[in-house]
Formats: C-alpha cells, sequence, structure tokens
C-alpha cells in the first residue's frame, strides 16, 4: 500500500468481488444487496463510509472557506449528526427505603386481617342456627369487651341509654351502637374465607388457601364501597354477622384488592392480542425486507416461495392488527344503554390510532416481491452480469500487474521527491474511498464467514458452469450456514445487550 | 397553496433580495461535524423513554402536573409516544375520575407539597393497577415516607428521580419558562428554588458537576450560583460522574447586563416567528390570520418532530423565502409532469398513494402560512426600516443621524406603536450619558403619536432596568479598542455583514472571552476559593441568564458550537425565552414604580 498511490484512489471497489461502482451510495447498496448475509461486515463497512463521507464534505467545506469567504453560507439548524448520543442523565431510585417504610407500615394491618379472616373462619364453621347458641359460638371464637368499661360508643361519641344500645362486633369484640355497626352477610363472608381457587376458577394466583395468602389492605377506603359489600344495613341483623366499620373496612380492602386482580376485562384480552400480532409483525418485517431486496436483485439466497409465504403471513398479521384495533374501538358501543365514554372510550380510540399509525408507517408501502417469471429474469441477467464482471476483473488484474511494474520502474529514478510524495498520499489515504487491500481488514475471521464466501464462490463457478444440481446443493448448503450464523449473531448480541 | 400566498410571497423576495444594502449573509462557516454529547432534548426524552421501558408490556396512562405536561410535550409527540403504549394522559390537579385497574400508571411530577398531598391521596385509592413514579428533582426524604404510608394497597412498583425538570427548547437550549423573576428586592423565594431546581436538573440529566462562575455586579447571579453550589455540596453523592477532560463550567447572567438584544426585531425564522407571533411551548396561534384553515389554527413549531423547521429555524429571512418557493416550484412541476393529476379525485388518489408526500406538503403549507404571515406584517408595519434604525442603534455611534431617522420614523403612519417606542428605549440606552441626549423629546414625539402610556412610560424604566449602572460589560462598545478586537473576530468569522442582522448579542463576545481565557475575574469571579481552577479551560459550558435568554442568543450559541476553533459547547438556559413584548412585561414587573403603584 504504501508505495501504491495509484493504485489507492481507483475508486469505490467492492472488498469482496472488486467491481468498481463509481460512487459511493451505489456501492453501499451494492454491498447490502450481494453480501448481506455478514452483518457485521456489513457494519464495519457502514461505519467506514460514513467516516469517509464526513471526511470528503469536510474537505469540501473545508476547500470552500478558502476560496468562497465572501459568498454567503446557510446556518444549518438541527440534525442528529451534530450530536452523539449520551448516556442517560442521573437517577436515583428511593425504592428501597419506599419499602422498609411501606412493609413496617403495612405489617399492622396484614396481622389484623389475618386475625380477622381466622376468626370469620372459625366463627362460620359449624355456626348453630339457634340464637341463643350462636351467640355463645360467637363468643367462643371471639370473647366479648366487658361492656361496663364502655360509655360512649367509641365511633359516633353518643353516649348509650336505653334507646341507644350496645352492641358488640363478632370478630374484633369491641362494642358500638347499632347505627355505627353492620351486618356482614353470611353468603360473602363464606366467600371471603374461601381459598381463591374457588371463587375463581380462572385465577392465576393465590395457590393455596386465602387465610396462608393473605393480602394486606387500605385503611382509608370510602365507606360507600364498604357499603356495596354489606346487605340490608341495620336490619336483618340477625341474619348477618354484626361487625364494626373497622373490622368491615380492613375485609373490604382484602376483597376488592382480590378482584381487581383477578379482573381481566375483555379490553385487556383484545389488547394483548393486538400487541402479540404487532410485536410479530415487527419480528417479521426485517426479515421480509433482506428477502425481497435479495430477490428483487435476481439472487438465489432466498426461495421465493419461502418469501411469498412470509408476505402471506405478514398480509395476515396486518388485517388481523386492523380487523382487532376496530374491534377495540367498537368495544362496548353495542349497549346502548351505557355505552363507553369519556376517558374509557378514549382509550380506546387512542388504541386504534396507535394501530392505525403503526400500520401506515410499518406495513403501508412495504416493497413487492417480483412475479415468478421476473424473478427468473432477474437470474438470468445477474448470471450476465458476473460473467462480464468476471471477465473485467481478468483484466483489470492484468492491467494492475503491468501498472506495478510500471511503478517500480518508476520509482527508481524518483527517489528523490519520495518524501513529498508520502506525506501527500497520507491524506490521500483517509480521504479515499475503498481498496482492496483496505477491505481485507474487513473479511471477518470467524471460519463460518470464511466458509459462506467460499460456498458463494463454489456456487458462482458452478452457475456458470451450468451445474443445476451442484448449485441447489450449494445453496441448501449455504442457507442452512446462514441461518445458523444468523442464530449466532443474535445470540452474541443479546449476550451484549445483557 | 394558494396562488395569492405564491404571489405575496415572490413580490416579498424580490424586495428583500432587491434592497440595495442587502450584501450577504453572515454565518459562521460549518466546517466541521463534530457531534458533542450535551443534548438537552436528548437528555429529557431518554428520561420519559426509560419511563415507558421500566414500566413493561401494557396500557398506559401518563400522570402529570402542569409543569411536567410543557416538558415532555417539547421531547415527545402524542403519536410518537402511543407507540411505547401510552394512552391517556391526566393532570393530577385535574380531580378524580373513574378507575382504570386495567391500565398501568407512569406519574411523571415535580415534588411539589401540592403533588405530594394529590399522590398520597391518589395512592390511598388508587385508580390503577401499578404505579411508576418518578420526581423530576430532589425529592425529600420525608415526602417518599408519606407516599410509602399511603400506599397500603401495595400499588407503588417504582419510585425514582429522573431530573427532566426544565423544558429543553432544543438541543442546546433551554428554558425554566418563568415569565417574570424580578422583584425589586431582588429574589423571590419561590422564584429562587425553582431556579436551583431547574439549573440542577439540567446538570443532572447531562451529568455535569461544574464549576461556577457568576456576573459580578448582579446580586441575584451570586445568590443563585451560592444556592445552587449549596445542593452541589449536599447532594455531593448525586453528583459524582465521571468526568472526562476538562472541568464543565456553570456562567450565571443578569439579562440587565443586556437589555438591547430583547428589544431588537428579528430576521431569522424562529426568532422572527417568536417575535412576531409568540412561540409557547412549540406552538403558535395563527387565529388571527384571515382565511386560515381550521387545522392551521394552531401549528406546532417541533424541530423533533418537523424536518423542514429543523433544518430551517436558522435561516434568515430571505432564505427561508427562497427554500419555500423552491418548493413550490418542485410541487408544481411535479404535479404538471403527471399529466394524471387532472381532476381533485385524481390529486387524492396521488396523495393517498404516497403518504410521504401528504406528509411533506403538510408541513410545507404551514410554513408557506408562517411565512405569507410574517411577510404581511413586515410590510404592513415597515419592519425592514425600523430594524436598520434598531441595528445602527445597536451597533454605531452616530447621535444626530439617529436623531433623525428616529424622528422620521415616529412620524411614520405605519409604524407601530410599540416598534416607535423600542426604538426610542434603544436610543435612551445608547445615549444615556450623551451630552445632547433628547430623549425627553422623543418621549414628547412618542405622546404625540398617541403611543399609549405604559409603553412612553417604559422607556425610562427599561433605562432603570438596564441602564449604564445596571450594567458592568462595555455593551454599546465605548471602549474602542476591545471592538476593534471583537469586530476584526467576527469579520473572520464572518464576511461581509447584511445590515439588519449586524447586531450581536454580548453574549457572544462574553463566550469568545470565556473561550479564548480572556475571561475576567473581576467581572466574572469563580464561586469560593478556586482560583487554582481559572487556568484550566472547560469545554462544556451551560450558561444560565436570570431575567431571560432570547432566540438570537440561542443561534448565536449554534453558531458557537459550530465553531471548532473556539473549542467550546455550550448550552443555554433562561428563566425563560422572551421576546420584546415578554421582555418589556418583565420589565415592568421588575421596576420599582409599577411595585409602588401596584401596592
Ligand atoms: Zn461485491
Ligand atoms: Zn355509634
Ligand atoms: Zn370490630
Amino acid at each position: 500500500m504504501a508505495e501504491g498511490e495509484g493504485l489507492v484512489l481507483e475508486g469505490f471497489l467492492c472488498p469482496i468481488c472488486k467491481v468498481d461502482f463509481g460512487s459511493a451510495p451505489k456501492l453501499l447498496s451494492h454491498f447490502e444487496k450481494e453480501h448481506n448475509e455478514d452483518k457485521d461486515v456489513i457494519q464495519a463497512f457502514k461505519d467506514f463510509f460514513d467516516k469517509a463521507k464526513n471526511k470528503i464534505l469536510k474537505n469540501e467545506m473545508g476547500s470552500g472557506v478558502d476560496s468562497e469567504v465572501q459568498t454567503s453560507r446557510k446556518v444549518l439548524g438541527y440534525s442528529p449528526s451534530l450530536y452523539k448520543p449520551q448516556p442517560l442523565g442521573a437517577v436515583r431510585s428511593h425504592m428501597s427505603y419506599f419499602n422498609t417504610v411501606r412493609s413496617h407500615h403495612l405489617e399492622h394491618y396484614t396481622v389484623e386481617t389475618n386475625k380477622l379472616l381466622i376468626r370469620l373462619d372459625k366463627i362460620l364453621k359449624n355456626l348453630p342456627s339457634d340464637p341463643l347458641k350462636r351467640k355463645s359460638h360467637e363468643q367462643q371464637v371471639v370473647p366479648w369487651v366487658d361492656e361496663k368499661m364502655v360509655r360512649l360508643c367509641p365511633s359516633c361519641s353518643r353516649s348509650f341509654h336505653l334507646a341507644r344500645r350496645k352492641h358488640h362486633c363478632r370478630l374484633c369484640g369491641f362494642v358500638m351502637c347499632n347505627d355505627c355497626s353492620y351486618s356482614l352477610d353470611l353468603d360473602v363472608a363464606r366467600k371471603m374465607t374461601s381459598p381463591v381457587s374457588q371463587v375463581q376458577a380462572a385465577s392465576e394466583f393465590h395457590g393455596s388457601t386465602s387465610l396462608q395468602q393473605l393480602k394486606r389492605s387500605n385503611s382509608n377506603s370510602s365507606l360507600n364501597s364498604v357499603m356495596s359489600l354489606v346487605e340490608g344495613v341495620h336490619q336483618k341483623l340477625d341474619l348477618g354477622l354484626r361487625v364494626c366499620k373497622e373490622c368491615l373496612h380492613l375485609l373490604e380492602c382484602r376483597e376488592a384488592l382480590r378482584e381487581s386482580r383477578a379482573a381481566r376485562p375483555i379490553l385487556l384480552q383484545f389488547y394483548e392480542r393486538l400487541r402479540s400480532y404487532m410485536q410479530d409483525a415487527s419480528q417479521f418485517l426485517p426479515t421480509y425486507i433482506t428477502m425481497c431486496n435479495s430477490l428483487s436483485y435476481g439472487e438465489s439466497t432466498y426461495q421465493l416461495k419461502e418469501a411469498q409465504a412470509l408476505w402471506a403471513k405478514l398480509l395476515r398479521l396486518a388485517e388481523n392488527i386492523d380487523s382487532l384495533s376496530k374491534k377495540i374501538l367498537v368495544l362496548g358501543s353495542a349497549d346502548t344503554e351505557n355505552p363507553p365514554r369519556g376517558r374509557a372510550l378514549q382509550l380506546q380510540q387512542q388504541i386504534r390510532a396507535a394501530a392505525t399509525a403503526f400500520l401506515r408507517d410499518e406495513m403501508l408501502g412495504l416493497p413487492s416481491l417480483p412475479t415468478e417469471a421476473k424473478y427468473l429474469e432477474m437470474q438470468e441477467q445477474r448470471r450476465q452480469e458476473l460473467k462480464a464482471r468476471i471477465q473485467e476483473e481478468e483484466m483489470e488484474a492484468q492491467a494492475a500487474m503491468q501498472l506495478q511494474k510500471q511503478r517500480k520502474e518508476r520509482n527508481q529514478d524518483r527517489s528523490v521527491h519520495d518524501e513529498r510524495a508520502n506525506a501527500h498520499q497520507d491524506t490521500v489515504l483517509l480521504d479515499s474511498g475503498w481498496t482492496p487491500e483496505k477491505a481485507r481488514l474487513f473479511s471477518s475471521d470467524d471460519p463460518m464467514v470464511q466458509q459462506m464466501n467460499n460456498l458463494k464462490h463454489y456456487i458462482k463457478e458452478a452457475k456458470l458452469a451450468q451445474r443445476v444440481d451442484e448449485v441447489e446443493a450449494l445453496e441448501r448448503n449455504l442457507q442452512e450456514l446462514q441461518e445458523e450464523y444468523w442464530r449466532q449473531q443474535e445470540r452474541k448480541r443479546q449476550a451484549a445487550e445483557d | 397553496m394558494t396562488g395569492s400566498a405564491k404571489k405575496g410571497l415572490s413580490s416579498l423576495l424580490s424586495k428583500w433580495r432587491s434592497d440595495r444594502k442587502y450584501t450577504t449573509f453572515d454565518f459562521n462557516p460549518v466546517a466541521t461535524f463534530s457531534p458533542f454529547k450535551m443534548n438537552c432534548i436528548s437528555a429529557v426524552k431518554m428520561y420519559i423513554t426509560k419511563m415507558t421501558d421500566e414500566s413493561g408490556p401494557g396500557m398506559k396512562v401518563l400522570l402529570m402536573d402542569k409543569e411536567t405536561t410543557s416538558v415532555v410535550s417539547m421531547v415527545y409527540g402524542q403519536s410518537e409516544i402511543q407507540q411505547r403504549e401510552v394512552y391517556l394522559f391526566e393532570r393530577i390537579d385535574a380531580g378524580n375520575q373513574e378507575p382504570m385497574k386495567h391500565l398501568k400508571c407512569i406519574a411523571f411530577l415535580r415534588p411539589t407539597k401540592e403533588n405530594i398531598h394529590s399522590l398520597a391521596m391518589e395512592l390511598r385509592r388508587p385508580r390503577y393497577g401499578s404505579y411508576y413514579i418518578y420526581f423530576s428533582n430532589i425529592t425529600p426524604k420525608a415526602d417518599i415516607k408519606t407516599l410509602a404510608e399511603a400506599d397500603e394497597q401495595e400499588v407503588v412498583r417504582e419510585i425514582q428521580e429522573f431530573y427532566g425538570d426544565f423544558l429543553a427548547m432544543g438541543p442546546h437550549l433551554f428554558s425554566l419558562g418563568i415569565p417574570i423573576s424580578y422583584q425589586s428586592s431582588g429574589w423571590d423565594h419561590d422564584i429562587l428554588t425553582r431556579c436551583v431546581q431547574g439549573v440542577t436538573s439540567v446538570l443532572l440529566s447531562l451529568q455535569k458537576n461544574p464549576f461556577i462562575r457568576y456576573q459580578n455586579n448582579s446580586k441575584m447571579a451570586k445568590r443563585l450560583a451560592e444556592t445552587i453550589r449549596q445542593v452541589l455540596s449536599k447532594e455531593s453523592e448525586l453528583f459524582e460522574f465521571r468526568q472526562s477532560g476538562s472541568p464543565p463550567l456553570l456562567l450565571i447572567l443578569d439579562r440587565r447586563d443586556d437589555p438591547v438584544t430583547p428589544l431588537l426585531n428579528q430576521w431569522t425564522y424562529q426568532a422572527m416567528v417568536h417575535e412576531l407571533l409568540t412561540i409557547n411551548n412549540n406552538r403558535v396561534s395563527l387565529a388571527h390570520v384571515p382565511g386560515v384553515s381550521k387545522e392551521l389554527k394552531e401549528v406546532v413549531l417541533s424541530a423533533e418532530q418537523d424536518e423542514f423547521y429543523a433544518s430551517n429555524l436558522y435561516l434568515n429571512f430571505g432564505e427561508i423565502g427562497q427554500t419555500i418557493k423552491e418548493l413550490m416550484d418542485e410541487f408544481q412541476k411535479r404535479s404538471k409532469s403527471n399529466r394524471k393529476l387532472e381532476s381533485i379525485q385524481d390529486m387524492k388518489n396521488f396523495v393517498e398513494a404516497y403518504p410521504q408526500f401528504k406528509k411533506m406538503s403538510g408541513t410545507v403549507s404551514k410554513h408557506v402560512v408562517l411565512v405569507g404571515e410574517l411577510a404581511s406584517l413586515m410590510e404592513r408595519y415597515n419592519l425592514l426600516e425600523v430594524s436598520e434604525t434598531e441595528q445602527e442603534l445597536s451597533c454605531q455611534e452616530a447621535h444626530s443621524q439617529h436623531l433623525q431617522h428616529i424622528r422620521r420614523l415616529l412620524a411614520n403612519e405605519k409604524v407601530r406603536h410599540e416598534d416607535a417606542a423600542k426604538l426610542v428605549m434603544l436610543y435612551a440606552l445608547r445615549y444615556e450619558n450623551h451630552s445632547s441626549n433628547d430623549t425627553g423629546g422623543l418621549i414628547e414625539s412618542l405622546k404625540r403619536k398617541g403611543v399609549s402610556d405604559r409603553l412612553v412610560k417604559m422607556v425610562r424604566t427599561v433605562v432603570e432596568y438596564g441602564g449604564a449602572h445596571a450594567r458592568q460589560s462595555d455593551l454599546f462598545g465605548h471602549q474602542d479598542a476591545v471592538v476593534q478586537v471583537t469586530k476584526r473576530f467576527f469579520k473572520d468569522l464572518r464576511g461581509v455583514e447584511n445590515v439588519y442582522t449586524q447586531h450581536k448579542p454580548l453574549l457572544v463576545e462574553t463566550l469568545e472571552d470565556l473561550a479564548k481565557g480572556r475571561m475576567k475575574e473581576t467581572s466574572f469571579p469563580f464561586l469560593g476559593n478556586n482560583s487554582n481552577v481559572a487556568t484550566k479551560r472547560s469545554q462544556d459550558i451551560i450558561v444560565f441568564i436570570i431575567g431571560g435568554a432570547t432566540y438570537q442568543e440561542a443561534l448565536s450559541v449554534h453558531q458557537i458550537n459550530q465553531t471548532p476553533s473556539l473549542g467550546i459547547r455550550v448550552i443555554l438556559g433562561g428563566t425563560t425565552i422572551h421576546n420584546s413584548t415578554t421582555f418589556l412585561n418583565e420589565v415592568d414587573a421588575a421596576s420599582t414604580r409599577s411595585r409602588v403603584q401596584n401596592l
């Protein structure tokens, strides 16, 4: 390379097939189409390409400064090229402190709720129907507070008298007035103590009985929601279990939590399916585009049938995304009495809008596959091109050899200028496009890549020799190798990400 | 794109081009693209992206306060954030709505007392399935405790500090959205606190632990610098960054040192739109423009989402007009060559078939309307002539000539009252101590012209705000030697000047001095005994202007960042981004007189 003044700036040569493409973009697109199985090489190539582009641009603008100081220059606006990716800014987590405070604070509620549920369970077991027997059964489980000790209702602070009699909470044993007590329906109570698995067949959590799997609860929930669990407040107390506000609240909170965790509105089910379609689509898209490009170039890396199948798959996914998001949009609107409105409606609209945007941005305007006939035509054309190229290469090689010979001769009588020539040449090197020598740096050490390149070479030869069977076998081979290579790269990438 | 709009545009262009004084435009050569790693927009955007990542898959609602709503809207478009599964947006102060347990809630809030209170209430009665809480600034432990005790249903999954506590107006520009920061006596406590939070969050989001310098004659600058220093020391753990190279610098300035820049008419696209139409959180109202279509009543100008705007926001008016004209010609050429496009249906089909084209023509029509409106304002109010005199006033010393020009303009019917008053203000500032100063006479002329009392009084108020007593720099270049050096430097950088853009903000000189190690410690002292630091030159510089920055200064900083020979990378911030109207409001509020009147 050091002596190759003439060789260096020869143009935009492909490092693998050594063909001059005349311009950088053409070379890049050739490279992507032709040598697309080797991601590493492409990346290295692209990086270098960008660098070279910057250099060239910079050079052009730099020379402009010298010669045209007087002309106006526009100020560039924002462009991503001006900014390097930066690391995420500082962050600080309070989660561990938060957890400490929360668990300390919640321990009380958990213990209390557990206690209540154990008592409830005991009361409900073998509950006598006879009022008197029932009362003693209840007292056996939860001893009652001595009512003489209590002068005012702890809840409403009013004094007790004949018309406002004292009552006991069956769960904590404390005293309150009738107005401040609630009746817990026995059926509801049974539901509370029953294992979750019996209440919700499809429930995906809480393996064993609820008594061992208590959730902590809330202390301040609204009374309205409390009421919802209580039937016939202040009436038919004998049918239900008399409890105080606090005890009921603890139970109610746990119940609400249990229900909300188990609830899976239909919207959620639709939505999850929609997202999985979208994910599938984004996963297949790059593969399809690669295949499509390769095929329209007449390559035989991929099978046309295979690509058609993928295309059909993508179409189906697009249809599914469209129809499912439409379904989400109109979800519940058939219920004319109570159609979704407000934020629920807005949510459905936004999901549909996001799906439409996804279809528009990702799936519309996908390149289409060549027809069978067109593909065959392309293949033939490519074969011809390859032939021509090989001839050209041979001629070039001859020419290069001659050039080298000439240069050697010249160098002998030009040794005086060497120093200057070298200095100049260094800068040229930096700015120039591609040289075969440089390119070798990128031909990977990976034995797999080498093997694939060899195979490609064999295929080329086999094709030129019209040995169809051999070509097919080789291509199958190459394809298997490529697939394995992709898998390897994917694993590497994932490992790097972790 | 109507024919008349186009016609108006071309006549305007010819006017701008044929103006005899128009030479060439004066900008730094953009010689290299050396990318740099301080980008305000990315900093905030990465935080928001991280939030949506951490909450995992599922439908999400974003719970924000008034300020974080603006913070997010500056960096993320709605459709963009939708693709990250955020479908609903909710204000924490909007009052409770129905529960939606199947949604995940991302709460991005400033750690204010009110927000902590509202959030604690929310957690006690959670409407969403789970909560991912992100405070935009340093949050006291006591507040975390309050929330932890409120989370009795264990719905909180994350609680973190993500320091996006500022409005990212551009990659190198931020604002704190504080329209008025002065009080006659100095800082208002709340505003000082907000400034400290804003600036420290910028530092944290960019991972910078800087040395601090401040404008020596400004007590407010000193106070802010000291308070920021306190936070840096108190939270030293948080500010432990691996900093390679020279240490970054935070430079705190006071708007009073340069009251001229915000008073001038502007000729670069972004600055001009802000001056004449006002940009508010990236939005511009065009509702007053006659015949404007419904979807253009309010337009969004976001360099993040509008490629055309991003690449043209720093072009001058002549250039932007030219660009748009070219685009329209291209449009016509294309539609002509395509013979199929004869009926409206054909056009529709065409646009439908090329969503890309639809997108492009959509944004362009927005800019056509904007530029058309700017052109008509410019024509109607004689802004070219006004601007020329403004520029002379800000750059040259020629008393009798200036007086004559101003008098002539005051007599011109087309000149707006505010422009007339601003001319007199600029005169009063430049010739404050001139022996034949005739501010009084000009004020009388303003009155005769029928200019409002408020505006007339503002002439004196502006001098009170930013007159010689309030400045430490040589704003008008009375010390010739320095000016000569600067001028020459600029000549080298810019080539020939344009009459409408001769003026360079004082900030440019300040930053150059800094870059060249010429900034005097007497004028901009280091905080604390950091004189040994003075020898080290900072490459990364964050400038914060109390009393607001301007888009003209943002452009200057953009140019400085692209001048490799200076070797500095600057981020500019201010309490707000002013145009002349908002600036005068602030000056008015800062004045002692108006304070007394208000009492
Ligand atoms: Zn090749
Ligand atoms: Zn009571
Ligand atoms: Zn009780």
